[in-house]
Formats: C-alpha cells, structure tokens, sequence
C-alpha cells in the first residue's frame, strides 16, 4: 500500500497493515499524532485498508 | 464506528471525550468547546474588539475562521518575519484565508521596525527563537492598544497549554504558575490577552483545518529546531495515550485548584512592571527588551 506522509511529502510503503490502528503502529505514531486521509476522507483507527487504498498520513505536531 | 450524535460513520475518534463524530457533528462538538471557554472562562463578550494573532498555522486560521463563524468583531494581524521562503509562504497563506473568508487583515514588517529576524539571528548570541518570541509579543501586545483593540486572541491548544504547565512545575517557576491560563486580564500597558482553543488538542484543531478546509501554511521556519516543548509533548502524548482525559484534567484542576495559590504569590513577591522610557510599554527591566534590540541593531525612530 502506498502511504504518502505529510508534511515530510515522503511516499512509503507499507504491506498488509489490515486498518488505520496498525498502520500507525508501523509508522510509529499513536492515533492522536497524525490524521489518516482517503480519497479526501478521514479514517478513524478502526477503519479497515486495502491494498489498492492511496493514503495520506499528516503528522500533526506544529512546528516552531 | 459511528458517530456520537447521529450513528453515521464516525471521521474523528475522541477517547478522552469517549466519543467519535462524522464530519458535521464534529465541527458542532469543536464549537461547543470554543463557546464552552469564552463563557466558562468569561474571555470577552459580544462588543468586545478582538485581534487575532496569525501565523498562517492551523490552530491560528482554525481559531479566526471560529470566531468569525461565531459572529464575534474580529481582525488579525500577521507579523511579517523577513525570513527568506517561510515569511512569504506564511503570508501567502494568511492573505488567501482573510480574503476568503472576509476577515480583516493587519500586516506589520519587521523589517520596517528595524528587526528583519535573519539580521537579528546574525548579530545575538541568543537563542534566536527566544528573541523572535520576545519580539512577537511585543508587537501584538503593542499593535492591539495602539489600535483600539480589546482583547488579543491567539490560536495556543491544550497541546500547547499542557506542555507549557508541565514545563512550569518542572522547574517550579512560580511567576509562570501565576499567570498562566486561557486569559489574561487587561493591566496598565497589557492589552487583555485570550486563548479561545485551550480546550481543544492540537489534533482535534488538525481535524478541524481539515474538514473546515483550511489551507494553512506548514513550511517550517528555518531556525525551527522542531516543535517547542517536543519532549514534553511526546512524554505527555502517551500518557494520555494510555489515559485518556488526562491532559484537559490536569489543566482544569490547575485552573480551578492551584493557580490561585501561585498569584498570590506573586503579588506578594514579583517584580512590578513599570514603563519603558522609550517607548512606554510595560517592563521589567530598564529600557525594555525590544527597545534594547532596537538599538543594537541601530534600527531609527
Ligand atoms: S521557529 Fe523561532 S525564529 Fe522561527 S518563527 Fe518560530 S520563534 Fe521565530
Ligand atoms: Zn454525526
Ligand atoms: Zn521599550
């Protein structure tokens, strides 16, 4: 699956990460650090993936 | 999982309100929770004339876009930095925002105050973050009273707030204690000052600029050595992790229980602030801060 990360801009991928919870896990973000998008929606950490799924992680700690 | 309100699927998970929301119901529950401050916490009224600091970030746009839809009479300012890409990104972003959503916009240049940041980095040997916050504070502080405003409203999340208090009793500095909550009473030379987000988590604002669309700006500052209190954040990140409620508890409590013990300290014991020779505005010391930067750096006038 591809996992665009924002506001890196760095694609990654990922395999079988099954829903949004353990996708974070593998990016080592717990839920209240990032918000998961799909097709312009947003997912909460129960959602299950697919494969095919486009993906955008927004790391969400501000800067400065 | 659905939503709280009304059983559609859920966009946002909120553990510490035990609830989740689709994408309307959670800009109602965002709101709530901004009008749940200002009347909780008595931070301005109706006819009051508000400023709003703006840095092009989202808590910042998320707090103007709010007080706008709320009704309430609102302007922001946006203090141009003079960093080369970053200032003019932000900008950029601020501009398009205010335009859209019909919000009057204040610029003020640094560089026409004799204090582009760049220059100022070059000549100190401070810190420059610490300086270019100085600065900041200055010139909204000062820019509100010279214009009429009432109250000056920054975009600071409970993120922002629980890090700072924790870093406070960490250090047990007692001045910072005293002073330190969603607002600040107008003083001789202090325009009142506000925090209408302090209940709402840095996520919950990310959720918000995103369903709200707003396109804020997130081109980091080059002297930014990450986020401030990183540390502290990601310490306090896990415990409410694991706890979920943690964070607005521990703040409240503070608000409710133990402020008031470190005030009256302080006003036993601080320092009165009195004003600055040269410019007039509150300080501490002799002439103020900025007023010395501004000589260092042979800014005129
Ligand atoms: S990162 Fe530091 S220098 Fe850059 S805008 Fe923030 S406080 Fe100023
Ligand atoms: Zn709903
Ligand atoms: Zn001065």
């Amino acid at each position: 699956m591809q996992i665009l990360i924002e506001p890196d801009n760095k694609m990654v991928h990922i395999e079988r990460s099954g829903n949004v919870i353990n996708l974070l896990k593998k990016l080592e973000l717990r839920p209240n650090q990032a918000i998961v998008i799909r097709e312009n929606e947003l997912l909460t950490p129960d959602r299950m993936l697919d494969e095919e799924d486009k993906i955008v992680v927004r790391k969400i700690a501000s800067r400065g | 999982m659905k939503c709280t309100r009304c059983r559609a699927t859920a966009a946002v998970a909120l553990p510490s309100h035990n609830a989740g929301f689709c994408p309307d119901c959670f800009q109602v529950f965002f709101s709530r929770q901004v009008q749940k401050a200002i009347k909780e916490k008595d931070l301005f009224q109706p006819e009051d004339k508000i400023l709003i600091a703006l840095s092009g970030g989202k808590d910042s746009l998320s707090l103007a876009r709010e007080l706008k839809l709320l009704g309430y009479d609102t302007a922001g300012l946006y203090i141009d930095l003079a960093i080369p890409d970053s200032s003019v990104k932000a900008g950029e972003h601020v501009g398009r925002f205010c335009r859209e959503l019909g919000i009057n916009l204040h610029v003020l240049d640094l560089q026409k105050e004799g204090l582009p940041i760049p220059e100022v980095q070059k000549k100190l040997r401070r810190p420059v973050c610490s300086v270019c916050g100085q600065i900041k504070r200055y010139y909204f502080n000062r820019f509100a009273l010279d214009n009429g405003y009432s109250v000056l409203a920054t975009g600071h999340n409970l993120d922002d707030e629980v890090a700072r208090l924790f870093s406070n009793v960490m250090r047990w500095d007692t001045a910072y204690l005293g002073d330190q909550g969603p607002a600040l009473p107008a003083q001789e030379g202090f325009v009142r000052k506000v925090k209408p987000l302090y209940r709402l988590s840095e996520f919950e604002t990310a959720n918000y600029s995103f369903l709200a669309g707003i396109d804020y700006c997130y081109a980091p500052c080059p002297y930014s050595r990450g986020a401030s209190f990183t540390f502290y954040k990601s310490l306090l990140d896990e415990l409410e992790h694991q706890q979920p409620g943690r964070k607005i508890n521990f703040y409240e409590g503070f608000l409710n229980r133990a402020r008031r013990a470190f005030a009256r300290q302080e006003d036993l014991e601080g320092l009165k602030p009195e004003p600055c020779p040269v410019c007039g505005y509150p300080t501490t010391g002799e002439v103020c801060g900025v007023c010395r930067l501004r000589e260092i750096m042979g800014a005129k006038g």
